[in-house]
């Protein structure tokens, strides 16, 4: 690289070297700048995506348990309802009533908090790294990497939406008949059913669960970059893992407001 | 065939920079891009005006001196090919194409189409070399290499340093390069005494100029030495051995 040559047009009149001074034997060299972008980051961009990865696995384990939990709605209004009683109460008394569910629910937002907030800085990091002239014309295989951001971003409005619709049941978002579960009780069914007969509501979880795939198909498959897997069997092994993790997921629980507005499950 | 082309002129390092329009109307399917900007320049200086700068040496794909961008994408249109192997016959007669220099925030333009892309070899000096005494060559057999990991070592070693990956990314980051090098020198004995040592060297110094991986792929699409993108998982790889092992070696 040092013997880089600038084509013909080596001439006379020397440049302005970025931090003021002319120094034309470092433009024969090819040199202008011989100052970092930045210092050292306090975290790397590669701890980063560490973090990223294996928050990331969290969510992916805990979404593929929960779309195997929600087929059960399949099976019924009564063996559904025993299901969420069953999360509330299981490994009682060593658990206090939903004890699992608060361990999962803790564990779940520091995840969440981490994943965020890394994806936050490499996105930062990676649109300061590249400068001003934005990439063109990338191909249509790295759509999903594309649209990391955005489909995060609605994953992230419809965590917030699910909760208060099927956890809190918070008015305005919840439908006016939901019933909290109790220690003796779980309304689930009946709340799960009535939300997604309003069609708004079903469509919502439809596109969210598109973005839910996209951003799964493309996550799960950088983990394995992330956490340097360079076995060439090993790479396409998880690559085929994380499509089919993430169109089951998807396929899964896109079943249940399908099913609901055809009257299938009501 | 005639071509139309929109070529980025900058008179020096942090001016404003602009497109200017030429035609060559005598250009040939079997000319190389870099043929295009000599008979652009011939026909420049015959009238008197400032021919275009831009980088070549070899220009036979080995030395990474070239490089420049080719409507949005670094070497040409051309997959897997550098700026002096690309050749007019991917164009039809008549085409408009923009030529500007390889984008990216560590490559501050030089001049023209033209820029410093010695962060890349501030990487290097960091790491990308072997520093412990080889001493005398052993016997033939008695450092044992498997030919497939030779084969694997003279993969990664194959990059020639043009910086197109960089300029592929959408994130500015340099994992393909660096990934390469410390996969390369990995998986030889004597480049592995010194693989946590090096590791953290040149994830440091990458840090300072370059972004994070998104796993876009675009560089492994434009790299002229086919480095495959399994070179970006030896980043982390990589680090994260050295981080955990917190030894020289």
């Amino acid at each position: 690289m040092t013997s880089s040559r600038v084509g013909r047009g080596r001439h006379a009149h020397g440049a302005l070297v970025e931090g003021g001074t002319t120094d034309r034997d470092a433009l024969g060299m090819g040199i202008v700048r011989s100052a970092r972008l930045k210092p050292p980051p306090r975290i790397p961009s590669w701890v980063l995506k560490v973090v990223m990865a294996v928050t990331g696995v969290v969510f992916a384990l805990f979404v593929l348990v929960h779309m195997i939990g929600n087929l059960k709605v399949f099976t019924g209004a009564e063996h559904f309802n025993e299901y969420a009683h069953w999360l509330r109460t299981v490994l009682q008394p060593f658990l206090p009533y939903e004890g699992l569910l608060w361990i999962l629910r803790i564990a779940l937002m520091v995840a969440l908090v981490a994943h965020v907030w890394s994806a936050a800085l490499i996105w930062r990091r990676g649109r300061a790294s590249r400068g001003r002239h934005r990439r063109p014309g990338m191909w249509v295989k790295n759509f999903t990497a594309r649209t990391m951001v955005v489909t995060g971003i609605v994953l992230l409005g419809f965590v917030v939406f699910h909760v208060l619709d099927l956890t809190t049941g918070t008015a305005g978002v919840a439908v006016d008949t939901f019933q909290p579960a109790t220690p003796s009780t779980a309304h689930a069914y009946e709340n799960l059913v009535s939300s997604l007969q309003r069609p708004w509501v079903a469509l919502a979880y439809m596109v969210s669960m598109l973005a839910l795939f996209l951003h799964l198909a493309h996550g799960l498959w950088t983990v394995v970059s992330d956490v340097g897997f360079t076995g060439v069997r090993l790479r396409t092994v998880a690559w085929w893992v994380a499509g089919v993790v993430a169109l089951a997921v998807m396929l899964g629980n896109i079943l249940i407001p399908i099913a609901v507005l055809m009257g299938v499950v009501a | 065939m005639k071509l139309v082309m929109d070529v980025w002129r900058q008179a020096a390092p942090g001016e404003a920079g602009h497109y200017e329009t030429h035609e060559v109307d005598d250009a040939t399917p079997e000319m190389s891009l870099l043929e295009l900007l000599d008979r652009l320049n011939f026909a420049l200086v015959e009238n008197d005006r400032e021919p275009v700068a831009f980088e070549s040496d070899c220009r036979e794909g080995i030395c990474g001196a070239c490089g420049i961008t080719v409507d949005g994408i670094p070497h040409g249109p051309q997959q897997n090919t550098p700026s002096c192997h690309q050749r007019l016959a991917s164009f039809h007669d008549g085409q408009r194409i923009r030529l500007e220099p390889l984008r990216s925030a560590a490559y501050p333009v030089i001049r023209d189409l033209v820029v410093d892309r010695s962060a890349l070899d501030r990487i290097i000096v960091a790491g990308g070399h072997v520093a412990v005494p080889g001493g005398s060559a052993p016997d033939a057999d008695a450092l044992l290499v498997s030919h497939e990991r030779a084969e694997q070592a003279l993969d990664m070693a194959a990059c020639i340093g043009c910086g197109a990956c960089v300029a592929a990314c959408p994130n500015g980051a340099a994992h393909l390069f660096v990934g390469s090098k410390l996969a390369h020198l990995s998986l030889l004995p004597t480049g592995r005494q010194e693989r946590g040592k090096r590791a953290r060297a040149m994830l440091n110094e990458m840090e300072q100029d370059f972004g994070p991986c998104s796993l876009y792929g675009e560089c492994a699409k434009v790299c002229p030495a086919n480095i495959p993108l399994t070179a970006i998982a030896a980043v982390n790889k990589e680090g994260l051995r050295s981080f955990f092992r917190h030894k020289d070696d």
